[in-house]
């Protein structure tokens, strides 16, 4: 990726877990799981729409 | 049985991958590009595979197991209406709904005043394209995708609940049919993951092609830097998709940003700075990528000479095959060259006798893989299907 633009937007993200983690409580648990986990999730999200303006 | 048939399929995998790296194999590989064929060969109507992918999947079974072919694509016919039409899409023509059962989906570009992208939300779009592209883009695409700020109603809710649970199985079950055709018929999966140039996907999903013609002259900067912020997503996307064993490669397919849609300049300007570092960082990253120049991409051999040597392969459709080859051939693996129009209206002997030619013109040191120019519809007879495969295993032992 060196040769291309830093994004403001990361690929593979649609709402970054340091914007989610604000909403929550302070986290009593595991922190890298919760992260991990949302983070997994979100990018589902993020597939979604680029697999609907590439492959549909 | 099922030793034998796993025995077949590392053999046309080694064989395919040979003639990826432009080296010479054991003969030449067979991939053809079956699209609407395989509804007409197995006996289903254009809208039985479109509209139902178990359809499409079984047909291209079919055909990997009727005929000798070392890869095929799981379902070519790749855009499952039943999707589309579950979350609202606007763009195509579904067969047996918007048009005749027996004819192939359209894909319809909107008049330019209706474009899904306006000329005057390029700084949207590079400030942040996936938020463009869910809060801006999918609402005017979809019937069912309410706009920001519009009530959100039963059928916005239920379009991405039924839109992604659509999808994930509509992906899961390729996994399935690779499986399939690997133990049924020893068929290799031909390619894995998919990428756009972003030129591209700017004139066909977002501006369209008269948009981004006046664009390219009226805000030229504007162009440019949206291509610069959609290049980490695409690659993002294709290697999010690519081979693991990274054996076959991400198919790329390319529509209009060549000449004469565009001129060189804008081609220089726009489209190739903006296409070859995703290339290069693909192959960085272990992966080929089959470049399907759907068209004639000729004006352009020199600038796509300059990718790192066996980095992709590249696809001829209506491109002079032996021109490609003479300009091309040193460094990668090509593809295709036989014409649709032949494989529709000639004869099996003229068939073969052009399959003749182009092993004869570009084969001889390996490196190439028997296709046809274009995706195969529902047009080409089975019998010069037949002859193109036959005689290239025939011919085509090295």
């Amino acid at each position: 990726m060196s040769k291309q633009k830093k994004s403001k937007k990361k690929p593979g993200v649609c709402i970054p877990w340091e914007e989610k983690k604000k909403e929550l409580p302070k986290i009593s648990g595991d922190e890298q799981l919760v992260r991990k986990v949302w983070q997994d999730i979100d990018a589902l999200g993020y597939m979604y729409i680029w697999q609907c303006l590439l492959s549909f | 049985m099922a030793k034998d048939m796993e025995q077949l399929y590392q053999e046309r995998l080694k064989r395919y991958v040979t003639a990826m790296r432009n080296e010479k194999p054991d003969m030449i590989p067979i991939r053809p590009f079956v699209a609407e064929f395989t509804a007409k060969y197995a006996g289903y109507t254009c809208q039985e595979v479109t509209h139902d992918y178990e359809k499409a999947f079984a047909a291209a079974r079919k055909c990997a197991a009727d005929f000798d072919w070392d890869a095929v694509v799981g379902n070519m016919v790749y855009v499952w209406t039943g999707l589309t039409q579950a979350i609202g899409m606007k763009y195509y023509a579904v067969p047996g709904i918007d048009i005749s059962p027996n004819i192939g989906f359209q894909y319809i570009e909107p008049p330019e005043e209706n474009a899904f992208m306006k000329p005057d939300e390029y700084d949207q779009l590079i400030e942040d394209p996936t938020g463009f592209l869910y809060n801006v883009w999918l609402p005017r695409v979809s019937s069912d995708v309410a706009a920001e700020g519009q009530p959100s109603l039963y059928r916005n809710n239920l379009s991405f609940l039924k839109g992604g649970m659509a999808m994930l199985s509509y992906f899961n079950a390729f996994g399935k049919q690779n499986e399939l055709l690997r133990t049924e018929s020893g068929t290799v999966s031909a390619i894995s993951g998919i990428l756009k140039a972003p030129f591209d996907i700017i004139a066909d999903k977002l501006r369209g092609y008269l948009g981004l013609v006046a664009d390219v002259m009226e805000q030229p900067d504007k162009v440019l830097a949206a291509c610069e912020a959609l290049m980490p997503h695409l690659t993002y996307i294709a290697l999010s998709g690519a081979d693991p064993s990274k054996n076959v490669p991400i198919g790329f397919w390319m529509h209009r940003g060549c000449v004469p849609f565009f001129s060189h300049e804008h081609f220089n300007k726009f489209y190739w700075p903006t296409l070859k570092p995703i290339i290069e960082e693909i192959w960085a990253q272990g992966h080929q990528v089959l470049f399907y120049a759907e068209g004639n991409w000729d004006a352009h051999l020199k600038s796509i000479a300059s990718l790192p040597e066996k980095s992709i392969v590249y696809h001829v459709d209506q491109g002079d095959i032996f021109k490609v080859h003479k300009v091309l051939g040193e460094r990668f693996c090509i593809s295709g060259g036989i014409p649709n129009w032949l494989l529709a209206t000639g004869t099996p002997d003229e068939v073969r006798q052009y399959c003749k030619k182009v092993i004869d013109g570009v084969a001889s040191d390996g490196g190439y893989i028997m296709d046809a120019s274009a995706i195969v519809q529902d047009d080409a007879k089975i019998e010069n299907i037949k002859a193109l495969t036959d005689f290239t295993r025939e011919y085509g032992v090295y």
